[in-house]
């Protein structure tokens, strides 16, 4: 290549290096490739030269014109994109503002338990029930062998209505109807609010239960077992657990089932009133004056039923120290959940 | 109720520590609530005599003590206290005792004078609150003795709850019976009284039964010469620890007996009773009897009495009468132990609400076998304890001795029942450490239940003794085999449940309110007559709720007044109207309560506070969501603003309603006006059926829009609008909608401009404007001529 070819070349690539945005790129090519410039003056002057030079000198000519062309392009392309990002990072608002949405609202932390209790029997193949409230005694006592002027009506003080209806005091009349209405095999779960004549931080007048019942043939103590420890560990993670002999009317034999305590792992806390363990739950195999009373065979049928206090649940899993929180309806608790 | 492990062992060789006792009996079903040991927490603390007292060498308010503590030399001890002299006793901390508050004891040198232990108070000893001093101890006490037992400390007391089935283990030998059983221990105390004495009971006596079913037995023995007064010392003191305040020699024997073996008995002055006469019948009605706690009582027929030949002299198994009572007069003891019917003695003391001691075991049920081992036993105390000569025999009264039932046990039921697998023999030795001695027929076992067992009837209960013998904890874990039934979520609980999710997505908070309304709630909440409770436990809490809206609205109230102004929130729930024959209908509804703005987070649109449409717009989209086709027209409920108010039905039956609080119950000044109340009944809403869409083809060719700018007066609405542009487009209008409403400059006083948004699509050809103009030239000319809306 000729000197001064090559000094060209060697101009235009530093003045391209130094072009600071597409109007000077767009000023170069002008420069270089416009009618005037100088590439196409040069062309231009081919005619000058001897025609043996001719066609050497041009090819070279039309060689820095491509690459002169060539470069600029991609410069252009490149200094194009980086112009526009520069404007679109203009664009950037505060990001730390927040979000304009709709705030979510919360569910009640008794029904969110619940909900959780319940998601787990429905997993094993338990459906769900429903009963009155306001409950004939038959179903509420009767039925479920508590025979009126039984002391253990003194378990359960009862709220009557003056129809001689009483507010119901457990879940398990859900039982009784269920019962009465479909034919073994079954596994039910029953939920909703009870009362009972009683008002401190532990105890309310309405709170709210979870029933269950299974009955079918050959159903046994050691299935009870099994089927609450499935639930317990899957509620309250793998722990330890025991079954305690106690008294319901309507379940003979009857169970309370504790749980190594969960705030202080079996240690002895406040909670725990230092054992370590925690009631979670009354149970029993089905008593069978209560399989009579719904005209269920007692020889072919056997079945066991448990409950469980959803606020007691609720309290311990959120840390909930008065149990009259969860009915007042204060935003600045039900937010919290 | 309390048990002292030193009675149990009465009864019981028991050497186990008392929290192995504790875990057993709760492992057993006995639910112990806790171990009571007073002196477990003093060691090393003694009794001390005080040889000489003198002043300390550098302190006027010191003395120094040489105290005998019978273990060689006296110790040398500086005391503060100023109460004692040479001679007392005391409690003395010797070096290394530690004190129920976590002192110490050790060498210690004050103001200069070495101090070998400490003489303590009560308060120190943990005994009582207040200071008064050293505690100087009877002169009899043993020198040298640790304090724990000088003091009888040393006594370990379990609380104990007893399920109502248990009655026959409501004593120290029922607990022991069941200790016996689980540590597999011999029960060893026989009945030490017998019913030897002088003359004859039959002379002093004769006892009639005149009801059978109500009292089964009644047996009675006289004591003569009795001095009445206070009890011995161990007497009080096991009865004072087991929660039973000492009365006199006579009353704390019957008490003593009702503790130890379980049967509650009664003490009555023998020259009181007229005509030497004990009658056990049903008292006549209005029959008056003066009881115990000196409380005249009006009986009626279905209450039995013990009588004399005139009147009542107590009321069966609840409380004795004040005017034959035990005084310091007394001296001849007629003594009582019968056996009654538990449902009568519960529904009397219930009636009288006056529950004793006595009747709540008799509700529980008593052994009859023990009436004349009860009445021995007294008699061999009272004899013992009171100077009593006992009257040979007993009069009992028992007409019909009472079967021990007989119960079979299957073999293989127990094993099926529990999920095990035990032989007979097994089951037999379980049920025999229990005292239920069983007869083998082949795989079966025919158990006698002994009488105090009235809670086994069935072969259940009997399988539940196996169990708890053969322990809950070693039974297996194992899945029930079978598949239930399927039964789906009904149409209400899947609604329910969806609604739910869809309210907290919303941003509604959900809240749970009592059931219960005050019965003299303002007439507006009451949309039924409530249903009343008989038994309230408040008036806030003495009827059953009509409707949602009370609880919303006091949720609502309570919030803003703790200055919580923005609230969205929602209940579901029930609610209790009557019904027909007395009995009530149950509603589930859900309700919905705001206050302040919608967008209250929102920090680039001002907040839009709460109006009608914001909350028909939420009524609009959970029906829209649900498929229920809602209409909405003025309603009338007396709760809300008559204006600012509608009524919701769905395939014209009444679902609900929403509008503006009444400014009537802004019972506050912080209480905004803008507070919405909505209430839908789910349970109806579930019955509604929703069509299933079925699919329209997308549409392939162009719609034309056009808008409507409209002058409405105030005698025209949006929906006689809407109406008239549906009727002339027909069926070439794909859809319509309000896009904007504008009043004031350069509007008429009273009208409105209106703008409407209208699309027309053909699905077979595509549309001109020539098509379309003569329809909206029919639908401006039908607006003005029926409404007088003019084209703006
Ligand atoms: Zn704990």
């Amino acid at each position: 290549m000729s000197e001064s070819h090559s000094n060209l070349l060697q101009q235009y690539s530093s003045e391209r290096e130094s072009a600071q945005n597409t109007a000077e790129l767009e000023a170069l090519r002008v420069k270089y490739l416009g009618k005037k410039g100088e590439i196409t003056e040069q062309l231009k002057g081919l005619g000058k030269l001897p025609p043996d030079e001719r066609k050497a000198v041009g090819a070279e000519i039309n060689r820095i014109k491509n690459e002169i062309s060539e470069s600029l392009e991609k410069a252009m392309r490149e200094m194009a994109l980086k112009e526009q990002e520069t404007k679109l990072q203009a664009e950037r608002p505060d990001h730390s503002l927040p979000g304009l949405f709709n705030r979510p609202g919360t569910l009640h932390p008794v029904d969110q338990v619940a909900r959780e209790i319940a998601d787990i029997f429905l997993a094993m193949g338990f459906f769900m029930a429903e009963g009155p409230e306001i409950e004939d005694e038959y179903y509420n006592f009767e039925a479920l062998n508590v025979p009126s002027h039984h002391p253990a009506r003194e378990m359960q003080d009862t709220f009557f209505l003056e129809s001689g209806q009483v507010l119901r005091t457990q879940t398990s009349p859900v039982q009784i109807r269920t019962m009465e209405t479909l034919q073994p095999p079954l596994k039910m779960i029953g939920l909703g609010k009870v009362f009972r004549r009683d008002s401190d931080i532990t105890h309310s007048p309405m709170f709210h239960q979870m029933e269950g019942l299974v009955v079918g043939e050959n159903i046994s103590m050691s299935d009870l077992k099994g089927t609450l420890i499935m639930f317990v560990e899957n509620m309250f993670g793998k722990r330890a657990y025991r079954f305690r002999p106690s008294y319901f009317p309507f379940t003979e034999p009857s169970a309370e089932m504790d749980i190594q305590c969960i705030f202080c792992e079996g240690k002895g806390c406040k909670v725990c009133k230092s054992t370590g363990w925690m009631e979670v739950l009354g149970c029993g195999m089905v008593n069978p004056r209560v399989f009579e009373a719904v005209k269920y065979d007692t020889e072919k049928y056997t079945g066991f039923a448990f409950g469980m206090g959803i606020e007691r649940m609720a309290m311990l899993r959120y840390g909930i120290n008065d149990i009259r929180l969860l009915f007042n309806s204060d935003i600045r608790f039900l937010r919290q959940f | 109720m309390k048990i002292l492990l030193s009675w149990l062992k009465d009864y019981i060789d028991i050497k186990e520590t008392p929290e192995r006792i504790a875990d057993a009996l709760n492992m057993a079903g006995l639910e112990v609530e806790a171990i009571i040991q007073p002196g477990k927490h003093l060691k090393n603390v003694v009794v001390g005599k005080i040889i000489s007292r003198d002043p300390h060498p550098d302190a006027d308010k010191l003395s120094l003590c040489r105290v005998d503590v019978n273990r060689g030399e006296p110790l040398q001890i500086v005391c503060g206290a100023s109460n004692m002299k040479a001679g007392d006793k005391v409690p003395v901390a010797m070096l290394g005792a530690k004190l129920p508050s976590g002192f110490e004891i050790s060498k210690a040198k004050i103001r200069g004078v070495e101090s070998s232990g400490m003489m303590c108070s009560k308060k120190e000893l943990g005994i009582s609150e207040e200071h008064g001093g050293l505690y100087i101890l009877p002169e009899a006490t043993p020198l040298g003795e640790d304090i724990v037992k000088a003091l009888g400390m040393d006594e370990v007391i379990f609380e104990i709850s007893i399920t109502p089935n248990r009655g026959d283990a409501l004593s120290h030998l029922g607990i022991a019976r069941e200790l016996s059983a689980i540590f597999n221990l011999p029960l060893h105390r026989e009945p030490l009284g017998d019913d030897d004495g002088n003359g004859k009971v039959s002379d002093e006596i004769k006892v009639e039964i005149a009801n059978e079913t109500l009292c089964q037995r009644y047996g009675a023995r006289v004591v003569k010469g009795v001095n009445v007064g206070p009890s011995p010392d161990w007497l009080k003191d096991r009865l004072e620890k087991v929660g039973i305040r000492s009365i006199n020699n006579v009353v704390d024997v019957t008490n003593y007996i009702m503790m130890d073996i379980g049967h509650p008995m009664h003490a009555f002055d023998l020259n009181l009773i007229s005509g030497k006469k004990i009658i056990v019948r049903p008292a006549h009605s209005d029959e008056k009897l003066k009881t115990l706690d000196d409380q005249v009582r009006t009986l009626d027929s279905s209450m039995l009495v013990i009588a004399d030949a005139e009147h009542p002299i107590a009321l069966a198994g609840v409380m004795g009468g004040a005017e034959s009572s035990v005084s310091d007069k007394t001296t001849d003891i007629l003594l009582e132990a019968a056996s009654f019917q538990p449902v009568s003695i519960r529904k009397t003391a219930k009636r009288l609400a006056m529950m004793s001691e006595s009747s709540y075991r008799f509700e529980r049920g008593t052994n009859i076998d023990n009436i004349p081992i009860a009445l021995n036993e007294a008699a061999r105390l009272l004899k013992e304890i009171a100077c009593g000569n006992p009257v040979k025999g007993i009069f009992d009264a028992y007409p019909k001795q009472e079967i021990l039932k007989q119960i079979r046990v299957r073999t293989r039921r127990v094993n099926k029942l529990i999920g095990i697998n035990l032989t007979p023999a097994q089951i037999e030795t379980y049920l025999l450490r229990l005292k239920l001695e069983a007869r083998r027929e082949g795989e079966d076992l025919i158990v006698s239940v002994p009488p105090y067992r009235h809670d086994i009837e069935l072969e259940a209960d009997l399988i539940e003794e196996v169990a708890r013998m053969y322990g809950y904890n070693n039974i297996p874990e194992t899945l029930p085999a079978i598949t239930s039934v399927l039964k789906l979520p009904t149409p209400l609980q899947k609604l329910e449940n969806r609604v739910k999710q869809h309210m907290v997505s919303l941003g509604f908070n959900q809240i749970i309110s009592y059931s219960f309304i005050p019965s003299n709630i303002d007439e507006a909440f009451r949309e039924k007559k409530p249903l009343l409770l008989k038994n309230p436990l408040s008036e806030d809490q003495s009827a059953m709720r009509t409707s949602l809206k009370w609880g919303m609205y006091d949720a609502l109230r309570r919030n803003i007044l703790n200055d919580e102004f923005n609230l969205k929130f929602f209940e579901m729930g029930r609610v209790f109207h009557p019904a027909t024959g007395e009995m009530s209908e149950e509603h589930s509804r859900i309700c919905l309560g705001f206050s302040g703005s919608f967008n209250n987070f929102d920090w680039r649109r001002s907040a839009e506070p709460f109006d009608l449409f914001t909350v028909k717009g939420i009524i609009q989209n959970i029906g829209e969501l649900f498929g229920f086709r809602f209409k909405f027209a003025q309603g009338v409920c007396s709760v809300l603003h008559p204006a600012m108010q509608m009524e919701v039905s769905c395939e014209k039956t009444v679902v609900g309603q929403f509008g503006q609080l009444h400014p009537n119950f802004l019972d506050n000044r912080k209480m905004p006006k803008n507070i919405f109340i909505a209430e839908l009944d789910l349970g109806l809403l579930a019955k509604k059926t929703v069509a299933i869409n079925r699919m329209v083809p997308i549409p392939e060719l162009p719609a034309i829009r056009r808008d409507l700018a409209l002058m409405v007066p105030a005698t025209a609405n949006h929906r006689d609008i809407s109406k008239i542009i549906a009727d002339e487009a027909k069926t070439l209008l794909e859809g319509h909608y309000l896009f904007d409403i504008y009043q004031g400059k350069g509007i008429a006083e009273g009208c409105r401009s209106m703008a409407y948004s209208l699309t027309f699509r053909d699905p077979q050809k595509t549309l001109t404007d020539e098509q379309i103009q003569p329809i909206i030239d029919k639908i401006v000319n039908r607006l003005d001529k029926d409404l007088g809306v003019k084209l703006r």
